[in-house]
């Protein structure tokens, strides 16, 4: 009931935006000047803690003025985390703590909304709604409703979201420019803000939603029906999933059995969707799987879906082919080169790049593919180890994020995301659908 | 008796929503109440019965708005579990949904309010009874339910949301984003404000300042200058009325 009380208000008007865009840069500024001026008078090994304690305060700064702009910063956020892995540690760990932080919408603006959307009162397009929102959703929340004999989820968007897109990327991108020196962050911000504004738009979300419901074709993953006539850009009603979330989930201590079973339909669901729909829920959130009855797993929320072409399928599959075949540093560089990921040159220099930037994550990503099956209960160090060998390759290769290609590491990072939520499901996958599907495309 | 008094409400609803058509057709000044009469068809003696002159008119469609929101929000089911302010914003949002179809009625109404002057937004206050009593209803409610201390000048707050009300409408009628979004927005962010005033004990906390000051300071001095200056006592009889008026 008294849920919204005392959560802070998100300013959407343009010019209370500008002010807390204004107070980020400024306090920003201020920060790093700290950092020099401490810096100039430091013994080296002194000058590197300064240099991270001022990264700290950035971030905090940064995060702090996200905190009070809220929705989209939120999302803007998650999408760094998972886009911009040169991030230090301190920001990671700061745009973490505010993953969880939406914006509420109270009563009266949902039947505001709805009544400007649907074109009447909730009470009157629906049998039943609860007013009460039951979930946080994408830049928005869900609430409950029945139409028919149908159970219904309404996802609404906070007003004025979609417009605000543009002035919270401008702080993160001013913040970003500040460490990230020498590095091409743009077009990994115009990714970011492309997701984004796809995020905002629920007509494209049902479109992606209906594609997966039609093509997915797996006799054990459930995707929402839309609701096309009770659904906007602001508001996408579908059929409500019933079943547990992946907290209650692994609560009720499911048998290992049951546990690889659902990491299985996961991980499986992943490169079907990547080789089969060349779409993938990009969105690696245990919020958007939901464990049903009968063995079933419901997927929700494509507000995050990334696309990709057969050309890049083909580069991908041949490339984790020579991985998983253990061909020569010469061979695997060379298609490196293909991706666009490493520049061509004299071997030399191409090997001499591909050692030290990339070969590290190679063998992140392909240690899962070595054998028929993974066992995440004993590596259960996985995500961590891949996000700290992402950390170290970045420190010594400053200038390797540019030649990241952008689909590529979307992808890599999408299945940490994967991964991650294996290790907590201590789960042993079965590899070998995954990597016939490579195979067959290479 | 029953049935001649739903006749002539609907009567005075044919008049009223014939009324606001021609006035958005012609304009305020230029729409004839002959004319209003003639579209409602009724008898130009008539029209008189049920409004004297343009203005009450205009109270009674703000008046019956008020009875359409009040309607609205009996309507909603669950509207007891409404926060304070969400029955508040509810109200507002409401208001402002019936006065949509007419925007331009209000917008020149509004003009004729905060433009050239033509108009006394005084006047109105008489035809706004019911909004003051949805208001105070919620008010002592979310009190009685402790959802909120018991504010200072209660009976004046209701009047007060009012003046805030038709500032909302002025900014309404100024809002060119779309599906007018930034209304939305200002509606939601200053009942954020409005919330947090009321239930806070800032209300509690100036008035009991304003008390102290009053009475250690000014008082006594009043009564000091008033055994001087009996000039004073005029102004402390000035002040007497200000609180005692509480």
């Amino acid at each position: 009931m008294t849920s919204n009380r005392g959560q802070k208000k998100i300013p959407t008007s343009r010019v209370s935006r500008g002010a807390v865009v204004g107070k980020a840069m400024l306090k920003i500024g201020m920060t790093s000047g700290t950092g020099a001026v401490k810096r100039a008078f430091m013994s080296k090994e002194d000058k590197e803690v300064a240099k991270s304690e001022t990264h700290a305060q950035i971030a905090k700064v940064i995060i702090d003025s996200l905190g009070t702009l809220k929705g989209v910063s939120v999302k803007i956020a998650q999408q760094v985390a998972l886009g911009l892995p040169f991030l230090p540690q301190e920001y990671l760990d700061e745009i973490s703590k505010s993953f969880n932080a939406i914006p509420p919408i109270n009563k009266a603006l949902i039947r505001k909304i709805i009544k400007q959307e649907l074109g009447d009162y909730p009470q009157n397009v629906f049998d039943s709604f609860e007013s009460e929102a039951f979930g946080a959703a994408s830049l928005g929340q869900v609430h409950r409703a029945t139409k028919g004999k149908k159970e219904l989820a309404i996802k609404v968007q906070y007003p004025g979201i979609s417009r605000s897109i543009d002035s919270d990327l401008s702080v993160i991108k001013f913040g970003l420019s500040r460490f990230a020196k020498g590095q091409d962050i743009d077009h990994l911000m115009d990714e970011v803000t492309e997701r984004l504004t796809e995020e905002v738009d629920y007509e494209l979300e049902a479109q992606n939603t209906k594609y997966y419901e039609e093509n997915l074709n797996h006799e054990l993953i459930v995707v929402p029906t839309i609701v096309e006539e009770l659904s906007t850009k602001t508001v996408l009603s579908s059929t409500f999933l019933e079943g547990k979330s992946f907290e209650t989930f692994l609560k009720g201590n499911p048998s290992q059995e049951v546990r690889n079973h659902y990491a299985q339909l996961i991980f499986d669901s992943f490169f079907m969707g990547l080789y089969r729909l060349k779409m993938i829920h990009a969105d690696p959130n245990p919020g958007n799987f939901i464990f049903m009855a009968d063995n079933m797993l419901g997927m929700i929320d494509f507000g995050c879906v990334k696309r990709v072409d057969s050309e890049f399928l083909n580069g991908f599959s041949k490339l984790h082919i020579l991985l998983m075949d253990n061909a020569s540093d010469e061979v695997v560089a060379e298609q490196y080169a293909e991706l666009d990921m490493v520049d061509r040159g004299e071997m030399e220099e191409m090997l001499t790049f591909y050692r030290s930037a990339i070969k590290p994550l190679d063998r992140i990503y392909i240690e899962i593919f070595a054998q028929e099956k993974y066992d995440f209960k004993e590596n259960n160090d996985f995500s961590e180890r891949g996000f700290n060998t992402i950390m170290d390759v970045q420190k010594n290769q400053r200038h390797a994020v540019h030649k990241m290609n952008a689909d590529y590491i979307f992808i890599d990072r999408t299945l940490l995301g994967y991964y991650n939520m294996f290790e907590k499901m201590e789960a042993t996958i079965d590899t070998r659908f995954a990597q016939s599907l490579i195979r067959e495309r290479g | 008796m029953k049935v001649t008094q739903s006749a002539k409400e609907k009567t005075k609803a044919k008049i009223l929503a014939e009324a606001v058509n021609l006035i958005i057709e012609k304009g305020f000044k230029s729409a004839s109440m002959r004319e209003m009469a003639k579209n409602a068809g009724v008898s130009n003696p008539t029209i008189y019965n049920y409004f004297p002159n343009k203005e009450k008119i205009l109270y009674a469609y703000v008046e019956q708005k008020h009875k359409e929101t009040a309607q609205i929000l009996q309507d909603i089911e669950d509207f007891h579990t409404y926060t304070l302010r969400e029955q508040l914003q509810t109200l507002i949002e409401t208001e402002l949904e019936l006065y949509l179809e007419d925007r331009e009625f209000i917008i020149q109404i509004a003009d004729m309010v905060f433009q050239s002057g033509g108009f006394k937004l005084d006047l109105l206050y008489d035809s706004n009874a019911m909004f003051r009593e949805m208001v105070s209803d919620m008010l002592s409610i979310a009190i009685e339910a402790e959802e909120i201390p018991n504010p200072p000048f209660e009976e004046h707050l209701p009047r007060l949301f009012w003046d805030y009300y038709i500032m909302v409408v002025a900014y309404w009628v100024k809002d060119d984003s779309e599906m007018f979004e930034n209304t939305t927005l200002f509606i939601d962010h200053s009942l954020g404000v409005i919330e947090a005033l009321l239930q806070s004990s800032i209300l509690n906390r100036a008035n009991d300042l304003g008390m102290f000051l009053f009475k250690t300071h000014l008082l006594s001095a009043l009564e000091r200058f008033s055994v001087k200056k009996s000039g004073f006592s005029k102004i402390k009889r000035k002040f007497g009325e200000v609180f005692n008026d509480k």
